[in-house]
């Protein structure tokens, strides 16, 4: 039960799989507490395992996996006991469950590698969501200041590998959790999952039967990634991949929603996706250009300056106030987004602002005004909105991201390499829309710090919003090791999906597709004849004669350090000869042959059971000092 | 659980029949139990869960449970396959009281969580037997006198995981001695018209006992020393012996009392004769057809016993 409770450790309350989980969680110790027949004791033992699948369901981390695990060992150990009516210790029952899952596991792979997959059955999967209760992390409202306090936190934030290649150059390392495009002057909102998601989400392809199905050319994933809890469906991505979790769903404005439930943590993967990400070329919406008019006037005032300069040729001044569409703001803004931009940089570079991680509040009328012109210190919370709004004021979309920036390129000892994100590597930067290219990326905390945008490579030198630098303590480094082997089997885990299994039978079976069927019949036939086979050597090995098995143990010891028996020598013979190539084994030795020879030739009556753990113990010290002094 | 559904099921299947039962594929039967069933259940439930989310975890344990069943069956039905039972020597026993019926089982490998159940009467368990032979003595209570056989044996196992019920179904073939349940009650004493000179040429004889203070003679060597007359010894009278002697009881020959039912009868005359050998008195017994003589000890009792068992 504390096994059980250990592995719900986590789990989400609210949602529906969650909820089920903990009330079988509670029906199940109740249960036991007032279970008195074997039937109910029974009873207990299928909960338990039910239970174990339904957070098996929830949760698929190495960690959690190994505790479920665990749970079912040891529920399988209860019905045993059940049966067997001897009062046996903990220890033999576990072995013989273990015994009965390594004899029941070959043909349960069979059936799990082969057993033809199905699609969900409806979408009842999103329930889960009504307790979006908010825990540390990214904040849907930016407002400067809140960042702040994310930036000393060094707990992880996510992990992410790269199966089949390395990680990608550090220039590229944004990794985008919330788009914030709702701004009010003082602060920016991230539009809420139902409106932006209207009529933009991306239908997600991993669900349902792929029409290409069969054909081996789907990519694999090229990004697994394990995001710890944030209290937002949002999770981090690159801003390009095809999601391969039907959970994932991508929106136009290049989030990554996740609708499982939100305290938990997530393992999800991406596979390569030849084309562009679509959001960047999606188009802005008067949303975009949104601002709360005269709440910052100075800023407003520079703006106005870069807009005139910026449509200097013909465009009419007040181009951007009658901008209502999205086509419209693409026609009218074809120059003017990217050199808005540039005007933006140089400006910012003139300005000799100061990164810095703790500054005084900003008044709450017209914070960036006293942001930009009187404060001029900050960090990138406080630069990205500030650009944002310049840009906004200039008539050009805008939005702020947050998210991620850098990380960690850990290799462990074992499990796969992988990128270490902190909650200390939270970062915010803009994105502006460039006619004709569409969303671009651009950190205006870079400016400040005096790097330059763009794809230059000397930009990621500089350690940018992030405070510590990679103070790893041992900790630190065994976490890592875990987390390592823990993506690993998350790779291994998520991987292996409907369309994984038809690449394998393909690879299988090849033209003989059709047969799959029979396969599956043949191999559970022979899984079953192994299992019963294995099942039975097992029990063989541990049972029979302790007392042969106490001495072929101590002989094969003796054997590894040259000392056999002669031919026709006695036990008690080949004792002296072993006392004198070992003095050091004398009293033990002895005790053991007498034990021995008590034991087996002996009057019974003497208790047998304890002779015989005596025996044993004096077994396992003599080998153990055989081990020791090998020659 | 597992004892409700298969003696539905046993009442269309074979009784076997034999000297030896050599369980085998021929005379054992295998059923899911009830929580077979529900384990079945929940692997299809924790399958759809599996379905549904998209998980691993949840449809390899639920393929897990299936191999496991699927296992089971075949171990279960192993537990019993290869056992050979037969019958030993039964004691003799008394109706209406918990008689052991000895029975010897043969195992060629191991068998564990062995049941067994004779009608009527609850499921005994009786745990894991190791290869080779084991003397079991089965509790019943006969319900009658006579040379009975308990009903049919039905021995059974669950194990390892309860999930499958294997049974076997057998009448064991050697009769038990059961004597009528001893019931006090009015019986008939016979009187024996020779029987005061009998005893009075037994008497010359010298028969010794412990009972009764008869006499003292001179103390000679080998003779108890509890025996001997400290008092008198003291009193410088010399080393006697004291001489005891059992009271001399009349015995007689019992028979039922033919005012009551037959059965009835036996049994009162069942709790009387149990009743004179505790007080170690010599009785004999006349039944219709037969007279067995006035005597004592255990043989004896056991005859007179038998004689009222095998009455016709």
């Amino acid at each position: 039960m504390g096994l059980l409770t250990a592995a719900a450790w986590g789990v989400a309350p609210f949602s529906l799989l969650g909820g089920l989980s903990l009330s079988l969680l509670v029906l199940t110790a109740l249960k036991l507490r007032e279970a008195k027949q074997r039937r109910e004791y029974r009873l207990v033992s299928l909960l338990q395992l039910v239970t174990a699948g339904l957070l098996g369901a929830q949760q698929g981390e190495l960690g959690s996996s190994l505790l479920q695990g665990l749970a079912v060992l040891v529920a399988l150990a209860g019905l045993l006991q059940l049966e067997l009516g001897e009062v046996t210790n903990l220890g033999k029952l576990l072995r013989r469950s273990g015994q009965l899952v390594l004899a029941a596991l070959p043909m349960a792979l069979v059936l799990f590698l082969l057993f033809p997959r199905l699609g969900p059955f409806s979408d009842l999967g999103r329930l889960g969501q009504f307790g979006a209760a908010a825990t540390t992390g990214l904040s849907t409202t930016l407002e400067p200041g809140t960042i702040a306090t994310l930036t000393q936190d060094r707990s992880p934030a996510a992990r992410v590998a790269f199966p089949g290649g390395g990680p990608p150059p550090a220039s590229q390392r944004l990794w985008r959790v919330l788009v914030h495009g709702q701004f009010d002057g003082q602060s920016w909102r991230s539009l809420n999952a139902g409106m932006a998601g209207a009529g933009m989400a991306e239908a997600d392809i991993a669900a349902g039967p792929d029409p290409s199905l069969g054909a081996p050319q789907t990519p694999g994933a090229t990004q697994v990634w394990l995001s710890e809890p944030n209290g937002l469906p949002e999770v981090p991505w690159s801003g390009a991949g095809l999601p391969l979790d039907r959970h994932l769903k991508r929106d136009g404005q290049g989030q990554l929603r996740h609708d499982g439930s939100v305290g938990v943590r997530k393992l999800y993967s991406l596979a390569a996706e030849p084309a562009p990400a679509t959001w960047r070329r999606q188009a802005p919406t008067a949303q975009d250009l949104q601002m709360a008019a005269g709440t910052n006037p100075r800023l407003e005032t520079l703006a106005a300056g870069w807009r005139r300069q910026g449509s200097g040729d013909a465009q009419a001044v007040g181009g951007a106030k009658a901008v209502e569409g999205a086509k419209a703001v693409e026609g009218a803004k074809a120059v003017e987004g990217a050199k808005a931009v540039a005007l933006a940089e140089a400006w910012f570079r003139q300005q000799g602002f100061r990164y810095s991680l703790s500054n005084p509040l900003l008044p709450e009328t017209a914070p960036l005004d006293a942001l930009l012109f009187e404060q001029r210190q900050g960090f990138c919370g406080h630069y990205a909105s500030a650009l944002s709004a310049l840009m906004r004021a200039a008539g050009v979309p805008a939005r702020v991201v947050s998210g991620y920036r850098g990380g960690t390129w850990v290799v462990p000892l074992g499990g796969s390499a992988f990128l270490d994100l902190r909650q200390s590597d939270a970062h915010a930067w803009s994105e502006v829309w460039i006619a004709g290219e569409g969303w671009r990326t651009v950190d205006p905390t870079l400016w400040v710090l005096g790097g330059t945008t763009g794809g230059d490579p000397a930009a990621t030198s500089v350690q940018a919003p992030s405070a510590g630098a990679d103070r790893a303590g041992p900790l630190d480094w065994v976490a890592r090791q875990w987390w390592g082997l823990d993506l690993a089997w998350g790779e291994w885990w998520l991987g292996f999906d409907q369309r994984s299994q038809e690449r394998l039978l393909q690879r299988l079976l090849g033209p003989y597709r059709d047969w799959a069927g029979a396969l599956l019949l043949v191999a559970v036939a022979l899984t079953l004849a192994l299992g019963l086979a294995a099942y039975g050597w097992l029990r063989r090995r541990g049972e029979g004669d302790r007392l042969q098995q106490e001495l072929n143990q101590l002989l094969r010891s003796c054997a590894r350090g040259g000392l056999v028996p002669m031919p026709g020598e006695t036990l008690g013979q080949f004792g002296q000869r072993l006392r004198q190539a070992r003095p050091l084994l004398g009293p033990e030795l002895e005790d053991f042959v007498g034990l021995l020879q008590q034991l087996r030739y002996g009057r019974p009556g003497a208790p047998q059971q304890q002779g015989l753990d005596r025996l044993s113990r004096c077994g396992q010290s003599l080998r153990r000092q055989l081990r020791r002094s090998p020659s | 659980m597992g004892s409700g559904a298969p003696p539905r099921l046993s009442r269309w299947l074979p009784l076997q029949q034999g000297e030896v039962l050599k369980l085998g594929l021929r005379n054992l039967y295998i059923v899911p139990t009830g929580f077979g069933w529900l384990w079945l259940g929940g692997a299809l439930f924790l399958q759809l869960v599996g379905i549904q989310t998209q998980t691993n975890g949840s449809v390899l344990l639920s393929f897990l449970m299936l191999a496991l069943q699927l296992l089971s069956l075949h171990l279960t039905h192993g537990q019993l396959e290869g056992l050979e039972v037969r019958c030993g020597q039964p004691e003799p026993a008394f109706a209406g009281e918990t008689a052991a019926y000895p029975l010897i089982v043969r195992v060629q490998s191991a068998c564990e969580g062995l049941e067994w159940r004779l009608p009527p009467g609850a499921l005994h368990g009786v745990g894991s037997l190791g290869p080779g032979e084991h003397p079991l003595a089965l509790e019943w209570t006969p319900g009658r006198r006579g040379l009975q056989r308990p009903g049919p044996l039905r021995l059974q196992t669950t194990a390892p995981l309860g999930l499958f019920v294997c049974w076997s179904r057998w009448q064991p073939p050697t009769a038990q001695l059961i004597y009528p349940a001893p019931k006090p009650g009015p019986v008939r004493q016979v009187p024996m018209a020779n029987w005061r000179e009998r005893t009075e040429a037994v008497g010359a004889l010298g028969g010794e006992g412990s009972e009764e203070w008869q006499d003292l003679r001179p103390h000679r060597r080998g003779d108890s020393s509890s025996r001997m007359a400290w008092k008198l010894l003291a009193q410088g009278r010399g080393a006697q012996t004291k001489r005891f002697q059992d009271p001399r009881l009349e015995p007689s020959l019992w028979a039922p009392d033919p005012t009551l039912p037959p059965e009835e009868a036996l049994e009162h005359l069942c709790d009387r004769l149990c009743q004179l050998h505790r007080q170690g008195q010599s009785y004999g017994l006349a039944l219709a057809g037969l007279q067995i003589a006035p005597d004592r000890g255990s043989s004896h009792r056991d005859r007179c016993l038998e004689a009222l068992a095998l009455c016709q």
